[in-house]
C-alpha cells in the first residue's frame, strides 16, 4: 500500500473520530454556556458564585491541564474515563466556561425595559428568562459562540496528549514514519480549514434564519 | 376599584413618594400631571408592584395587594402597563407580542390568543398588514399602539400609562391618544401620568397634580377650567396653552 492511500485511509477514520467529538462537544458546551451564563445573571448569590466558580477554574486551567487531570487525575481516584470521553468532556468544560461569559455580557446589554415589560404582563422570572430575555442574548452572542467553536475545532487536536486517534494524532504518527512533514501537514491544515468554514457557514445561515429585522 | 393609602417610597436620601393617597372607580378615568422628579412614573410602577414601596397600602377591587402574600404575577395579569419608552419585545412580531402573554401566562390555546389578538389590534387600529412586522419595522405611534393591544389582550381591570406619547411627535401621539380616549370612553378604567394638558381637560374625570411625591392639587377639569387654585394648576395650564381660564 503506498503513502498516500494508507495515509489518507486512516485520516479518514481520525476525521470520523474528530468529528464526532466535536458534534458531541459543541452542542453540550454551547448548553453549559447558556446555563453558567444565566445563572450568572439570575442565580442568586449562591448560584451565581458557583456558576462564577466554575467559568473561573476552566477559563483559568490551560485546557492540556484539565484533559491531563480528566485522563490521568480521575484514574487515580479509580475513576477511568476511556479517552474519548476525557477529551470530549474537557471540550465542553473548556467552551462553556468561554461561552458563559458571552452569553452573560448578551443578557446584560438587554434593555431592563424588556424585563419590565415582560413582568407587567403577569410573567414569572423563568418565563421573563426563556421567553423574552434568552431569545435576544442567544442572538446577540451567536458570532462570539461560532468563534468559540471555530476555535474548539482547532483545539480538539490537543486529544492526541490523551491518546484519542483523531485527525492530528494519526497525521503525528505517520510523520514519525514517513518524515513527510509538509505533505501531511498540509493536508492536515486543508482539513481543519476546511472543517472551521462549515462550522462558520452553518452559524452564519442559523444567524440569518433568526435575525431580527431591521 | 383602586384605592392607593398613604404610600411612601424613597430612593437612598431621595423621596419619590410622601404619602400619596387617592382612589380610583370603576370606569373612572383619572390624569396625574405633575413636574419631573414628582413621582409620577414611582407611583404607576408601585400600583403594578413592579416597585415595592417602603410604607402604605395599595387596593385593587377590595384586596390589598401591598401584602407580602401577594402573588404578584396574577396581581400584574389584571392590571395593564403602558410605558413611555413601549417595551415591546424586540423579538417578536407585533402578533407575537400581543399574544405571548396569552399563550404563556394564561397558556390560552394559539388559536383562541390568536382570535384575542385580531380582536385587540383591531381595538387600537393597527392594521392587518402590520401585523406580522416586527416593532423596528414600525413606527413609534404604531409601536405605543401595539403596547397597549398587548396590555388589553390580558383583559386588564385597570389600565396604567406612563407618558405614553412622550417619545413621539404631535401626529403621532395623537393617534395613541386617541386610542386612550376611546377606550376611556368604553369604560375602561384608567390611570394616565401625561404632560397633555388639552387631552387630560378631554378624558379625565380628575386630574390630580403631583409635586415632591405628593398629590398637592386635584380638580375636575370644570373646575380647573373655572377657577384653578393652585399654581402648579395654573402653571400647566399655561404650559399646555390654555389660557382660558384667565378671561
Amino acid at each position: 500500500m503506498d503513502f498516500w492511500t494508507e495515509f489518507l485511509g486512516s485520516l479518514l477514520s481520525g476525521l470520523l473520530t474528530t468529528l464526532q467529538m466535536i458534534l458531541i462537544a459543541a452542542p453540550a458546551g454551547i448548553l453549559m454556556g447558556l446555563l453558567l451564563g444565566t445563572m450568572r445573571v439570575y442565580g442568586g448569590r449562591v448560584l451565581s458564585s458557583l456558576a462564577l466558580s466554575i467559568t473561573a477554574v476552566f477559563r483559568g486551567f490551560p485546557l492540556l491541564v484539565t484533559l491531563f487531570i480528566l485522563f490521568f487525575g480521575l484514574s487515580e481516584i479509580k475513576i477511568y474515563l476511556p479517552p474519548f470521553w476525557a477529551a470530549v468532556i474537557g471540550f465542553v468544560l473548556c467552551s462553556g466556561a468561554y461561552i458563559s461569559e458571552y452569553v452573560r455580557g448578551s443578557i446584560l446589554s438587554i434593555e431592563e425595559g424588556q424585563s419590565l415589560a415582560a413582568r407587567s404582563i403577569g410573567m414569572t422570572k423563568l418565563q421573563e428568562i426563556l421567553y423574552i430575555i434568552l431569545p435576544q442574548a442567544i442572538r446577540r452572542a451567536l458570532p462570539s459562540i461560532s468563534n468559540e467553536i471555530a476555535y474548539m475545532i482547532q483545539y480538539s487536536s490537543l486529544a492526541f496528549a490523551v491518546g484519542v486517534q483523531e485527525i492530528f494524532s494519526i497525521s503525528k504518527t505517520f510523520n514519525s514514519i514517513y518524515f513527510k512533514s509538509i505533505e501531511i501537514f498540509s493536508v492536515l491544515a486543508v482539513i481543519y480549514i476546511i472543517l472551521g468554514e462549515i462550522s462558520t457557514y452553518i452559524f452564519r445561515f442559523v444567524e440569518k434564519r433568526i435575525r431580527i429585522p431591521s | 376599584m383602586l384605592k392607593v393609602e398613604d404610600l411612601y417610597k424613597s430612593y437612598g436620601n431621595v423621596n419619590a413618594l410622601n404619602g400619596v393617597t387617592f382612589s380610583l372607580g370603576k370606569g373612572e378615568t383619572k390624569v396625574i400631571v405633575g413636574p419631573s422628579g414628582a413621582g409620577k412614573s414611582t407611583l404607576l410602577k408601585c400600583i403594578n408592584l413592579l416597585i415595592k414601596p417602603d410604607r402604605g397600602r395599595i387596593f385593587l377591587e377590595g384586596e390589598e395587594i401591598t401584602n407580602p402574600s401577594t402573588n404578584e404575577n396574577k396581581v400584574r395579569q389584571k392590571i395593564g402597563f403602558v410605558f413611555q419608552e413601549f417595551n415591546l419585545f424586540n423579538h417578536l412580531t407585533v402578533l407575537g407580542n400581543v399574544m405571548i402573554g396569552l399563550t404563556k401566562v394564561k397558556r390560552i390555546p394559539k388559536e383562541e390568543a390568536l382570535e384575542k389578538a385580531r380582536e385587540v389590534l383591531n381595538m387600537v387600529h393597527i392594521r392587518e398588514d402590520l401585523w406580522n412586522r416586527y416593532p423596528s419595522q414600525i413606527s413609534g405611534g404604531e409601536k405605543q399602539r401595539v403596547a397597549i393591544a398587548r396590555a388589553l389582550a390580558m383583559e386588564p381591570v385597570l389600565m396604567l400609562y406612563d407618558e405614553p406619547t412622550s417619545a413621539l411627535d404631535p401626529q403621532l401621539a395623537d393617534e395613541v391618544l386617541q386610542v386612550i380616549k376611546e377606550l376611556s370612553s368604553m369604560g375602561m378604567t384608567s390611570l394616565i401620568v401625561t404632560h397633555e394638558m388639552n387631552f387630560a381637560l378631554e378624558v379625565a374625570d380628575e386630574i390630580l397634580f403631583m409635586s415632591d411625591g405628593r398629590i398637592v392639587h386635584t380638580g375636575s377639569p370644570t373646575e380647573l377650567l373655572s377657577s384653578p387654585k393652585h399654581d402648579l394648576a395654573v402653571r400647566f395650564l399655561r404650559l399646555g396653552g390654555i389660557n382660558g381660564f384667565l378671561d
